[in-house]
């Protein structure tokens, strides 16, 4: 509705507040979270229904962009996560300095090993090995959905930066694991490492000459580094991964995922600027691309990846507990059922796991039980939220 | 034969004349249909190429053992030399213990006689079994091989990257023989409820088939026995009942051109020039479908044309 419309008087005041809050609450998230929230979901839906009623079609066009898309496309979206984890490690940030990242990251490696432990237990008693070589899904953690779920559980809480802490660091892991475990039969590493070595000297190259537009950073050695990993065998769709930290930056960090104020002009922000728009293209492609699975004849192997992430919050608490025994310290105001909660919200596993399980898994209906499965793990923002309910933590304290 | 026995003692025990004949009559029928039933209606030229196929068998449960036994029994009378399996060759544990309890121990007497056995892998298939001895497939995902006139392509349709394409183009491409038969475990194209055709999987084997002149093409997954109407001028055979079984699951449709969803089956097939019979035989041994078609005519980079099996 336009702000200008006439309203009747009795109505404007009762919507008034509603607005106001929606209004607060939309300037506080960054419009990178809400037109991930848009865009993403609308290609998955279209997705869906398009593989469940022409899937002739669909696979066709799946086969056509997922090149682009996936391994080109997706890399400007990694690359804007890669920026609020480069801005974290600036004073004030979340990631500043490194030893606030202790806990949550201990936190996250319990979480990987157990879900990805669960990941391939059920499989076995679910006699679906095929499926086996897609653990690295398992610890996928999808940062903008789990974010989004604790924000609306906690709202000012430090278990926000505790969660994004701990999904980055699971993501991490998991791209380690993908890039070391599951390189092309015909990489050819010596090459791919020689040709990044050239990328991050440029980038630091440019850094170090004061370019303040980012398009030098992107075109060569952005361009560079992709096909570094190409060449290397690991998911070129990391290809800016190691050079958006070269990018001049602010001094102090305004927060994960907060919106940077109109005076910004620092080059990462400006980076942020210009691709926000692209990246929620990329993301309603990535969606229609790679959520598009058959509805019917489900085999076991689906419920992998949903089972590992709902088991998840159990390795995260277990980790956490030994390495609060070990000495280090918990958030001042954050208790062990927020932990819980907190790791429920980490069984979401969607976007990241999407990207996984096709940097591990070729076309095939083995990807699309996977497919299936990260979908499905969207479930897991509801499990959290009755774990809030029924616990009687943020929202829902007495 | 404890059937019929019991069947005789029936007969005995009714005195009158005329019951006793009737039923005389009706235990000399059932015999011969019994007998009847596990003779292959095959040619079974000395110069053909005769193979078996089963897919998603590997339960060790009764009903695979009583597969394995109708294929014995037949190999006396159509002596195939392989058996191509459709994926879904071991279900539930990969153990050694496994292997024999619902492969080598079934398929003893095949195996005895000298019968190969060539796997393609199916969803609930342990990729470590590529290397299984008795499964001949050269420690690959996919190969191919061929005797007389048929060349072999057994792929792998739960993984399907591009280097097993490019593979699968260039074997096509530089394959001589008249007749390329291609098996993996999930169908391009099917009737039944459950799964229904892997599409995805279609639109990336389906090209190369057309273009390369494929001219048969069998699969599992489905816990059911069909055969489809050429599509595209490439014949399907759906045998997914080997061990398996999902009674009522064929949704006919103008697609279906035979289907059989009551009982496990298994697939015997002849290859003699330019001709391929075969012969769909349930677990009891009652052939469910048969039948023969001709090699299809084509140019390389045309659609096949023909006109479907004939019973």
């Amino acid at each position: 509705m336009s702000p200008d419309a006439p309203h009747p008087a009795h109505s404007e005041r009762e919507h008034q507040p509603a607005v106001s809050r929606h209004r607060r609450i939309a300037r506080r998230v960054s419009g990178f979270i809400l037109d991930y929230l848009v865009a993403l979901p609308i290609g998955c839906a279209a997705a869906l229904l398009w593989a469940n009623t022409l899937p002739e079609s669909y696979y066709r066009f799946e086969r056509v962009m997922n090149f682009p898309v996936n391994d080109i496309g997706i890399a400007f979206f990694f690359a804007l996560i890669t920026k609020e984890v480069a801005e974290a490690t600036l004073p004030d940030g979340a990631l500043h300095p490194w030893r606030r990242a202790a806990l949550p990251a201990v936190a996250a490696i319990g979480g990987v090993v157990v879900s990805i432990a669960t990941y391939l237990l059920f499989l076995q008693s679910a006699g679906e090995p095929m499926l086996m070589g897609g653990w690295p899904a398992a610890a996928a953690i999808d940062i903008p959905g789990s974010y989004v779920i604790v924000r609306l559980i906690f709202k000012r809480h430090p278990a926000v930066p505790f969660l994004l802490l701990l999904a980055i660091s699971a993501d991490a892991i998991g791209l380690v694991c993908v890039a070391v475990f599951q390189t092309g039969g015909d990489a050819q590493p010596v090459i791919g490492l020689a040709l990044m070595a050239i990328a991050v000297g440029l980038a630091a190259g440019l850094r170090r000459g004061k370019v303040n537009s980012f398009w030098p950073y992107l075109l060569v050695p952005g361009t560079l580094s992709w096909f570094a990993l190409f060449l290397g065998g690991v998911h070129p769709a990391l290809a800016l991964v190691p050079i958006i930290p070269f990018l001049p930056h602010a001094r102090r960090d305004r927060g994960l995922f907060v919106e940077p104020t109109p005076q910004a002009h620092d080059t990462l922000t400006l980076f942020e600027r210009w691709w926000r728009l692209p990246v929620e293209g990329v993301l309603l492609l990535f969606g229609l691309v790679n959520a598009g699975v058959p509805l019917h004849g489900l085999e076991a192997g689906v419920w992998a990846l949903p089972v590992a992430g709902l088991v998840r919050p159990f390795g995260i608490l277990a980790a956490a507990w030994l390495a609060i025994a070990a000495g280090l310290h918990v958030p001042h105001g954050f208790g062990w059922r927020d932990l819980l909660v907190v790791g429920c919200a980490t069984s979401i596993g969607l976007v990241f796991a999407l990207f996984f399980s096709t940097a591990v898994m070729p076309l095939g209906p083995v990807l699309l039980e996977m497919k299936l499965g990260a979908l499905i793990t969207i479930a897991g923002g509801g499990v959290a939220f009755v774990v809030a309910r029924l616990l009687h933590v943020g929202r829902f304290a007495r | 034969m404890k059937d019929r026995v019991y069947r005789f003692h029936v007969a005995q025990r009714w005195r009158g004349p005329g019951i006793r004949l009737l039923a005389t009559l009706v235990l000399l029928w059932s015999s011969w249909w019994t007998v009847s039933a596990q003779v292959s209606t095959l040619p079974s030229k000395a110069d053909s190429v005769k193979f078996a196929a089963i897919g998603d068998a590997g339960t060790g449960d009764p009903p695979q053992y009583d597969i394995a036994n109708q294929m014995a029994r037949l190999h006396t009378t159509f002596p195939f030399d392989r058996v191509i399996m459709l994926g879904d060759n071991i279900y539930g544990g990969q153990s050694a213990n496994d292997l024999i309890k619902k492969f080598s121990q079934p398929y003893k007497v095949l195996l005895d006689q000298g019968v190969k056995f060539y796997a393609s892998l199916g969803n609930h298939d342990d990729p470590v079994n590529i290397r299984y001895p008795l499964w001949n497939m050269q420690g690959q995902r996919y190969y191919d091989y061929a005797t007389k006139n048929v060349r072999f392509f057994a792929l792998d349709s739960n993984k399907v990257d591009k280097k097993e394409l490019d593979w699968l183009e260039n074997e096509l491409k530089n394959s001589k023989e008249d007749w390329k038969v291609c098996y993996f475990h999930h169908p391009l194209y099917s009737d039944a409820r459950t799964h229904g055709p892997s599409i995805d999987v279609r639109v990336v084997f389906e090209p190369l088939f057309v273009t390369y002149g494929v001219n048969v093409v069998f699969a599992g997954h489905e816990h059911v026995y069909e055969r489809l109407t050429p599509q595209k001028g490439i014949y399907y055979f759906i045998e997914g009942a080997g061990g398996e079984l999902r009674k009522g699951d064929i949704k006919r449709s103008s697609t279906t051109a035979a289907a059989f969803d009551q009982d496990q089956s298994f697939l015997l097939v002849e290859i003699d020039g330019n001709r391929l019979s075969f012969q769909a035989i349930s677990r009891t041994g009652v052939t469910v479908d048969s039948g023969t078609i001709e090699r299809q005519a084509r140019a390389q980079g045309q659609e096949l044309t023909s006109e479907g099996g004939r019973r």
